[in-house]
């Protein structure tokens, strides 16, 4: 009885790691998807309606849900509480805050924090010119990661179970 | 002894070919072949275990010293 209550909690857990993985696998070309919205939004702000930028960020989010837009929001309220700090500086501080439910990997942090570097201290012709940039960096990691998602999901849901099972069927 | 062990072995066999194709279809052969590999020894090292009572075995009934 005992062993068959072991067996089943473990294969629950594994099952739960592959799935969460799976999910996390899913999640990333979303989230990609929507910097990428944001970006352009952004780009839009600041070139049309020359906003400034703690508010030209708030309202790149607009229609956005999630982490995403919960980033952008934290950017523009830092960078409008603390005026002392750089972008770079906020987007860092915020980047390393919200680690757990941004699911990006090295190069689009890095893209991010260049991003983050480069924002208002140009003009908006040369703004344009590099927001595009980002967004064709970033449509490119998004690309790679649809093409990731497709080959994992399946994968990691698939070893979550057989794991459980394998560690089971040695255990036993 | 009996026929579990038998029955254990063929889950491993099983769940080794789920996880090969899996991994294959990934596009990771290395992780696959690996997979098959540690399968293959956890498996060798049961067997293992029997061959030795098997020769034990042996040795007592022929008194083999």
């Amino acid at each position: 009885m005992l062993k068959l209550i072991g067996s089943l909690l473990v294969l629950l857990v594994s099952s739960y790691i592959g799935f969460n993985m799976a999910s996390r696998c899913q999640e990333r070309p979303r989230q990609l998807r929507q910097i990428i919205t944001c970006v352009g939004s952004l780009r839009s702000h600041i070139i049309y309606s020359c906003l400034p930028l703690h508010e030209a960020i708030a309202n790149s989010t607009n229609g956005i849900y999630g982490p995403v837009a919960e980033f952008f929001q934290q950017v523009a309220n830092s960078l409008e509480k603390n005026a002392s700090l750089t972008p770079q500086e906020i987007i860092k501080k915020v980047l390393s805050e919200m680690e757990g439910s941004l699911i990006l990997k090295r190069p689009e942090i890095e893209v991010l924090y260049v991003l983050g570097g480069n924002l208002g201290v140009m003009n908006c012709k040369e703004q344009e010119k590099y927001l595009s940039l980002v967004i064709e960096q970033l449509e490119r990691f998004e690309n790679e990661a649809t093409r990731l998602r497709d080959l994992n999901t399946k994968m990691y849901r698939y070893l979550g179970i057989c794991g459980g099972l394998a560690i089971v069927i040695i255990l036993v | 002894m009996g026929l579990d062990i038998l029955f254990k072995i063929a889950g491993v066999g099983i769940l080794v070919s789920v996880f090969h194709t899996a991994l294959k279809q990934a596009g990771k052969e290395d992780m696959a072949h690996l997979c098959t590999l540690a399968g293959f020894t956890v498996v060798l090292l049961w067997v293992v275990q029997l061959l030795g009572k098997l020769f034990n075995t042996v040795q007592d009934v022929f008194k083999l010293f």
